[in-house]
């Protein structure tokens, strides 16, 4: 859950947050305020990780490695090199060998999925458009990797050859996840997502968790809201559980139609 | 106990709430064992009833004991837990602890079932993490090593038995060298903080997470030394 102080974290804490995000602005209000989004003060990540016994993770930019390096410095658990903030690099992103801490990065697609964990990604997200509230990015993103891997898991050896240079993932990682059927990595929703059905659909898509940005605190309710999300991750398949905790969340965060945005605007940074 | 009980499928539970339940149910599912085994991913109190015994997966416990709360599992699985063999890694031998050292704020809820104090995340941030070398003496092939996989772990702090509980066997431990800075107190190999799998009675922990590797030997241990004959054993 992204927080941007110890009181937010808190709450992400209690409501079962298996992690939060440190940052300053949430996506939302990086959308409204525009400007370069920057990497969080790293004080303000320290607060909250005393706040916290969960893992913190923090954003840096596409390709700025410095920034990493710092919050590798300040102890983060996991970071995310993130479209949502300003990129650093239109070419490169940051070879996340060099790193000891563990990244995720998003894909919307196989070739960017493969091509970020051949670059040391130890998680992948989807992009989603975050904060918009609107999960139809998200949805189209997994959507695309799943229907990629399936293609890619009844293919012939020759054929994995062909369809590793057609997407620009390297070979030896696309056989795998063919072999696996799924992602060689853990594999979560992002970006978008604003309701328990929302989670619930993308777990029901593949991911193995989820990503909640903007929607818990922009929302009436964020506790009730957070805890609602959590336990839709665990409980997607059974609807009745679903209902009972839909029930009476108060406001979801506004949110945004994409039709101006369509295959989405954060989601385009990313190479 | 009824000879017709030994023809019957084992079905061992894997509490799927939070964390790693995708890998143990890999993990027993290629396991070759003398008795048929089915592997059911619990989330409600109904599939908690079906089962034979549990594994609690590593995750988060502060998550996975809130959702075992708003399920209506707390109650059943401390239940299942007194008469059912019950195996916690990681998150899951914090949540099988009768105490707890760095919880969350406010404090958090444990299921108990072994007489041990626990510490949270014992080595610090992710970038603490690390693996391993094992020694299994208990094990299958006890001469080769078992990569012990440690992330975020906890350090078990002491052992409480009471005159009344079962016995604590320590099946394996960690290199004092390899404790952190913070938490060692003493060299001696005797030092619970030093212990990575424990056994007690019915139930079986470990610090580390044995599903993130392909040697599935704790799996065969749990199921061979725990499960199997809890079942064989008529009870009173």
């Amino acid at each position: 859950m992204d927080v941007v102080n110890a009181e937010q974290a808190r709450i992400a804490e209690e409501a079962g947050a298996c992690a939060v995000m440190a940052l300053e602005r949430v996506p939302a209000d990086i959308r409204a305020e525009g400007g370069v989004a920057r990497m969080s003060d790293p004080r303000m990540i320290k607060e909250i990780v005393d706040a916290v016994t969960i893992p913190v993770m923090a954003k840096v930019r596409i390709g700025h490695f410095v920034e990493a390096q710092i919050l590798q410095a300040i102890g983060v658990d996991y970071i995310d090199e993130s479209e949502v903030l300003t990129p650093a690099d239109e070419e490169h992103h940051i070879n996340k060998h060099n790193f000891k801490v563990p990244y995720v990065c998003g894909a919307r697609n196989l070739g960017e999925a493969l091509r970020r964990i051949s670059e040391g990604a130890a998680m992948i997200r989807t992009k989603g458009e975050a904060g918009t509230g609107n999960v139809v990015e998200a949805v189209r993103h997994e959507r695309a990797v799943m229907a990629e891997i399936r293609r890619a898991s009844s293919m012939g050896e020759e054929e994995l050859y062909a369809f590793a240079k057609d997407i620009q993932a390297p070979f030896h990682l696309l056989k795998e996840t063919a072999r696996l059927k799924r992602l060689p990595v853990v594999n979560f929703a992002a970006g978008g997502i604003a309701t328990p059905a929302d989670a619930a659909l993308m777990m029901h898509l593949g991911c193995d968790g989820v990503f909640v940005g903007s929607g818990i605190f922009h929302s009436g309710d964020p506790a009730k809201r957070a805890r609602a999300i959590v336990q839709a991750v665990t409980h997607y398949n059974n609807p009745k559980i679903l209902a009972e905790v839909s029930e009476d969340l108060g406001p979801a965060m506004v949110g945004m139609t994409i039709d101006k945005l369509k295959g989405g605007e954060y989601a385009k940074r990313g190479w | 106990m009824a000879p017709s009980n030994i023809d019957t499928t084992v079905i061992i539970g894997i509490l799927a709430l939070q964390g790693a339940f995708a890998e143990h149910q890999t993990a027993i599912q290629q396991l070759a064992l003398p008795r048929k085994v089915d592997v059911l991913l619990v989330r409600t109190a109904d599939e908690l009833a079906r089962c034979k015994a549990l594994i609690i997966p590593g995750g988060e416990s502060t998550t996975i004991a809130l959702l075992a709360r708003l399920s209506g599992l707390l109650d059943p699985l401390r239940e299942f837990i007194k008469v059912k063999p019950v195996w916690g890694t990681c998150a899951g031998a914090i949540l099988l602890a009768k105490s707890v050292h760095g919880a969350k704020r406010g404090g958090q809820e444990l299921l108990g079932g072994m007489s041990i104090t626990i510490a949270r995340n014992g080595w610090g941030s992710q970038v603490e993490s690390f693996e391993a070398d094992l020694e299994v003496t208990g094990m299958k092939d006890p001469g080769r090593p078992f990569t012990g996989v440690f992330i975020r772990a906890p350090v078990v702090l002491t052992l409480e038995p009471a005159p009344e509980d079962p016995p604590i066997q320590v099946i394996s431990r960690l290199s004092p060298s390899l404790l952190p800075c913070s938490l060692t107190s003493s060299n001696s190999t005797n030092e619970p903080r030093t212990f990575v799998a424990l056994r007690q009675g019915l139930h079986f922990l470990t610090t580390f997470h044995p599903e993130l590797t392909r040697d599935n030997r704790f799996h065969e241990y749990f199921v061979r030394e725990c499960v199997i004959p809890s079942i064989s054993t008529p009870r009173p």
